[in-house]
């Protein structure tokens, strides 16, 4: 069965396969009951973590060292600004967006302007740019939970037939960058700089140009992120972002996605980031105590990396 | 010991002004792990107008804030070592750990530094802990459960974040409450970190595969975030108990308004911070029968009073209260036995 070797060689397909498994575990246990419920609310709930995951994959594909740990507190600023844009008017939605967008395009620059002006490493420059980003928001939002207008907030709870329409905007996403990553310039660029950053520069690549596209690229989609979480939750708050420093590494790396570079999966991101919700709804749904879900969603995750990075090695 | 009785008799028969006490040339110090929620922010805005006003009234000399940036242990255990260099008379604190800063607090009490510990509490003995009685508040959220509910039924219950005292707190008040009221069964509970973002989406992830919910019981910070996912999956509202935050008492009031929904709000108040102010004031005063661990009450409210306090909380913002020092040393009265 050749098909079936070529399905089984493909990175992303473990993700899927992960998610589906827990998935059915849960349905098992409460018997059939909820099934449906259960892939509305991770279908809703993973988008989120797809939006900054895509960024961060681009980030991660640069080759070793690169990574974007501003993204939770980037999220975080961009949710404040949006809302306080926005100002709770429906006629601002459209200004809130773009402000929050703003606000990552300034961050992922400013992210890049330490690597590459001060010759900060990637790790050190995102990290403490992290800790400004922190403090400004807190002292822009004063801790405030900060309330969007009605109707975006309804906006962003819309469902089609039970598939919601943040959905359908991480689905379209995710298109749009594999189209990026496959077919333009740009993304084999990335592509080629993970691979050998020197041959690329020799090849003519701008090589510089390329980084600070990607950084800026990834504080964007962190600053939309913040202004759809701040939507769907009805609130922005400083701490809104928090679990997205480890998740979006994770679904780059689950996804299949190469830690070392050069090497991106774009339908991966979204098979982790569903993997990781449902993964979530199983662990809730068993009703284990916290200290046992954080073992369990550790253990899980090494072997599911485990299982798909031994596959690469066998190439 | 005889004038201090005298003196604390005076303080306590005394209406407001207490310019008299020996502190005026003393100076607080407050060590805090985190400024980055509404609750947060509240207890530093409860804590500097309560210490500015004694300042001014020249009770004390100074009152300095201190807050670190990202819930880091041996930053705040840096800095009570530099308050100590400093010459702080006494250190209030959240800490960001019950037993990590024992040793600078030690060093503080043995530099002869009063350290008063609340919400974060510190378990070194030296130091004094404002406690607040957590379990009576979770055996009370069943109690007013029981009067929502009267046939009982099926409990949904967010906990708080994990390895925490007051989340442990809450959750065995609760189990008491259920063990005194057989009519209602907890059938899952999950971590919602006292979050709305964290409480939604744990709710939403194990909603689907819930039987009926008659009431959320929680511990604060998460109502809105659940009443949100049950709003997404379209599934009935059940009664929840709720935290105090501004958008939780404004959901109530919408509620209460469409259709007469009732619940019951309780939850610590950030202002107990300014309770821990005045409990280092009265040490350092020189009283010396202040219990170690004071046991002080949770600020509920009721169908009857919530909307007269909705105004006055800040948008977004969580209730507070701010003790003054009379009730400061009724407080303190109440624990002495």
């Amino acid at each position: 069965m050749p098909s079936f070797a070529k399905l089984f060689a493909t990175p992303w397909i473990w993700s899927f396969l992960g998610a589906l498994l827990v998935w059915l575990a849960a349905v098992i246990f409460t018997g059939g009951h909820g099934a449906g419920g259960m892939i509305t609310a991770a279908l809703s709930l993973a988008v989120f973590t797809v939006i900054v995951g895509l960024g961060q994959m681009f980030v991660v594909t640069l080759g070793p060292g690169n990574v974007d740990l501003s993204l939770p507190a980037n999220i975080g600023l961009a949710s404040a600004v949006a809302m306080k844009t926005m100002d709770g008017q429906d006629s601002l939605i459209a200004l809130g967006l773009l402000a929050a967008l703003a606000c990552g395009v300034v961050i992922g620059l400013a992210n890049y302007a330490l690597i590459r002006v001060l010759r900060i490493p990637p790790i050190i420059a995102t990290l403490s740019s992290s800790f400004i980003i922190l403090s400004t928001d807190i002292h822009y939002g004063r801790g405030l939970q900060i309330k969007p207008p009605e109707s975006f907030a309804d906006f962003a709870n819309v469902q089609i037939l039970g598939f919601p329409i943040l959905g359908l905007f991480g689905v379209a996403l995710a298109v749009v960058a594999w189209a990026g990553l496959q077919r333009m310039v740009y993304g084999r660029s990335v592509l080629a700089i993970g691979q050998n950053m020197r041959a690329a520069k020799l090849a003519g690549i701008p090589v510089e140009r390329v980084r600070m596209l990607t950084y800026t690229l990834s504080g964007a989609l962190g600053g939309i992120n913040g202004a759809l979480l701040a939507g769907y939750f009805r609130g922005a708050s400083v701490d809104i972002g928090n679990e997205y420093l480890l998740s979006s590494i994770a679904v780059v790396v689950i996804g299949g996605t190469s830690v070392a570079g050069g090497k991106a999966n774009v339908p991966g991101i979204w098979g982790a980031s569903l993997f990781l919700v449902l993964l979530l709804t199983m662990l809730n749904t068993f009703g284990v105590s916290a200290g046992l879900r954080l073992l369990l969603t550790g253990l899980i995750i090494v072997g599911v990396i485990t299982a798909a990075g031994g596959h690469k090695t066998g190439r | 010991m005889k004038t201090k009785l005298v003196l604390a008799a005076l303080l306590v028969s005394a209406a407001s002004t207490a310019s008299f006490a020996d502190t005026s040339s003393m100076k607080i110090a407050f060590s805090n792990n985190y400024a980055g929620n509404s609750w947060r922010q509240a207890m530093l805005d409860s804590y500097g107008l309560v210490s500015e006003k004694a300042v001014a009234d020249k009770v004390v000399a100074a009152s300095d804030v201190f807050t670190t940036a990202d819930k880091e242990v041996p930053t705040q255990a840096a800095q009570i070592q530099n308050l100590i260099l400093q010459g702080y008379n006494a250190i209030v604190i959240n800490a960001g750990s019950p037993d990590a800063l024992n040793g600078a607090v030690k060093q503080a009490c043995d530099a002869g530094i009063v350290v008063v510990s609340f919400d974060g509490l510190v378990t070194e003995p030296c130091a004094y802990r404002v406690v607040v009685d957590f379990a009576e508040m979770g055996r009370q959220e069943v109690e007013q459960m029981a009067k929502f509910q009267p046939k009982g039924g099926n409990l949904l219950e967010i906990r708080g974040l994990a390895g925490t005292s007051i989340d442990e707190a809450i959750h065995q008040g609760i189990l008491e409450g259920v063990a005194a009221h057989p009519e209602f069964t907890i059938v899952n509970s999950v971590t919602g970190d006292w979050d709305q973002t964290t409480a939604q989406k744990a709710v939403a992830t194990v909603l689907p595969s819930l039987p009926d919910i008659v009431g959320i019981v929680d511990q604060g910070g998460d109502g809105y975030g659940a009443a949100q996912a049950f709003a997404a999956a379209g599934k009935p509202r059940p009664t929840i108990i709720m935290g105090n935050r501004q958008d939780e008492l404004k959901w109530w009031s919408e509620q209460k308004a469409m259709d007469g929904y009732t619940t019951w709000s309780a939850s610590i108040a950030p202002g107990v911070s300014t309770l821990a102010f005045w409990v280092a004031q009265q040490v350092l005063d020189g009283r010396t029968d202040i219990p170690h661990d004071l046991l002080v009450p949770y600020l509920a409210f009721t169908q009857d009073d919530f909307e007269a306090e909705l105004p006055k909380i800040a948008e977004g913002g969580v209730a507070s209260h701010e003790y003054t020092l009379e009730e400061s040393l009724a407080a303190i009265k109440a624990n002495i036995k």
